[in-house]
């Protein structure tokens, strides 16, 4: 018996053949190279996947496309497979990544040179950290080696602060509407002081998630202050370029957001010696003015002291030049009496007292 | 002089406003004996502050995997 074909309308069986690979596959990740790269008004997406031996025609939307592409770029869509009403096959993309160095290198350098021409990575589009945030926020995945680093060394240098983690991935697809969705509700209901994104270390694809466009976009348009530590030193992603302030890791992250509580108490203990040696030195320049003052006042003492001595000995020495004994020792006499003719006066000469008779006074 | 209700940066701002006074021209022996005490309250508590102070860290509950409004 032989057995009875399906029959179909031309609608129903582009209907039914995509319930099948709907069925078969709901979504396909295929990794190829770009060709026939074009946007259409501005919104539609065309291009060719294709590989030594195949090819195969792929849309999007261009809200899709996360990353630039262009011909020859090998990448990885994620893409629901389609039979279009004019029966061509087709892929409806809704993911795109580059994939492997060399594109992943590409799509960085096109992006960047896209955005950089828009200015969101001008310097004078940064804004400097709070010098003293209370508050901050932190994207990150609280099971990466980074963010253990960031609380570490936070938590090293500085006490007291309100620290709120956002939870998000921060490699593969997911991560960079996540990260935006952090960003977002930071900024408008948290409202920290300051927004910090960190990621350790990673390959150039695992780190690939900060140089996505919307993400970059979402970091420049922050209104509160964001501070990236992504990757190592020599890591340089789009997101850090668009942040305000890039920290080399995450461990310099938390360095450039608080002071070192160490460097502070040193500062401290040193500023007390500093204030004690000047007290010091104040008490002991009163001390040695008080003591140069007594010392001038006992000099000034000792000055009079020694001038009215000096007048004295002088006084003493002209009456001494006065005292009649003077004369005496010099054999000089002294005679008391009346110095008349008969009378009898007294001689003093130094040894005798002589009486004598005066028998003529001459007048001189 | 109560400095408990300050932060540790209004403390080392105070801190460092009683080490100008020392070394300006305002410097009074008479006074110095009273700032220099407060100088010390602040000095070590700073230092106490700085050591015992820990960070609230709140992991939110949030999930940001998926799309909300709120």
């Amino acid at each position: 018996m032989a057995v009875q074909s399906p029959r179909f309308t031309v609608t129903d069986f582009i209907a039914v053949t995509n319930q099948t690979l709907e069925y078969a596959y709901p979504f396909v990740e295929i990794e190829g190279e770009i060709a026939s790269f074009k946007v259409n008004q501005g919104k539609f997406v065309f291009f060719d996947l294709k590989d030594n031996e195949s090819s195969v025609g792929c849309f999007m939307m261009v809200f899709a496309l996360r990353v630039p592409i262009e011909d020859g770029m090998k990448v990885i869509v994620r893409a629901v497979p389609k039979l279009t009403k004019w029966g061509k096959f087709s892929l409806t993309v809704q993911q795109i990544r580059p994939s492997g160095e060399g594109s992943l290198k590409k799509s960085f350098e096109l992006l960047k040179a896209k955005l950089e021409k828009e200015g969101l990575f001008a310097a004078e589009r940064k804004r400097q950290l709070p010098a003293a945030p209370s508050r901050i926020g932190i994207i990150a995945s609280t099971q990466s080696a980074g963010y253990a680093d960031f609380i570490k060394i936070i938590s090293d240098r500085w006490g007291g602060l309100e620290l709120e983690v956002a939870h998000v991935q921060v490699q593969g697809d997911v991560a960079p509407d996540q990260i935006i969705r952090a960003l977002r509700y930071f900024n408008q209901q948290a409202l920290p002081d300051v927004i910090v994104m960190i990621r350790g270390g990673g390959s150039a694809d695992d780190l690939s998630a900060f140089n996505d466009e919307l993400l970059v976009r979402a970091i420049a348009e922050s209104r509160v202050p964001v501070l990236t530590g992504i990757g190592h030193e020599i890591d340089e992603s789009l997101s850090d370029l668009a942040a305000d302030v890039m920290a080399a890791t995450p461990s310099n992250a938390a360095q450039l957001l608080v002071p070192d509580k160490h460097d502070i108490i040193r500062y401290v203990r040193q500023s007390m010696r500093h204030v004690l040696t000047n007290f010091e030195a104040a008490t002991n320049d009163l001390q040695r003015e008080t003591t140069q003052l007594l010392e001038d006042a006992f000099h000034k003492v000792e000055v009079q002291f020694d001038n009215y001595e000096q007048s004295l000995l002088s006084t003493r020495s002209l009456l001494s030049a006065y005292d009649p004994r003077r004369a005496l020792e010099r054999g000089y006499a002294i005679a008391r009496g009346e110095f008349t003719k008969g009378a009898t006066i007294e001689v003093e000469t130094q040894k005798e007292i002589i009486e004598a008779e005066v028998r003529h006074v001459n007048q001189k | 002089m109560s400095t408990k209700s300050k932060t540790v940066s209004e403390k080392i701002a105070s801190l460092n406003e009683l080490v100008a006074w020392f070394e300006s021209d305002q410097f009074v022996l008479e006074e110095a004996i009273e700032k220099f005490k407060q100088a010390e309250v602040l000095a070590k508590e700073i230092e106490s502050d700085l050591l015992e102070l820990k960070h609230t860290i709140t992991v939110l509950k949030k999930d940001f995997s998926v799309e909300t409004n709120s």
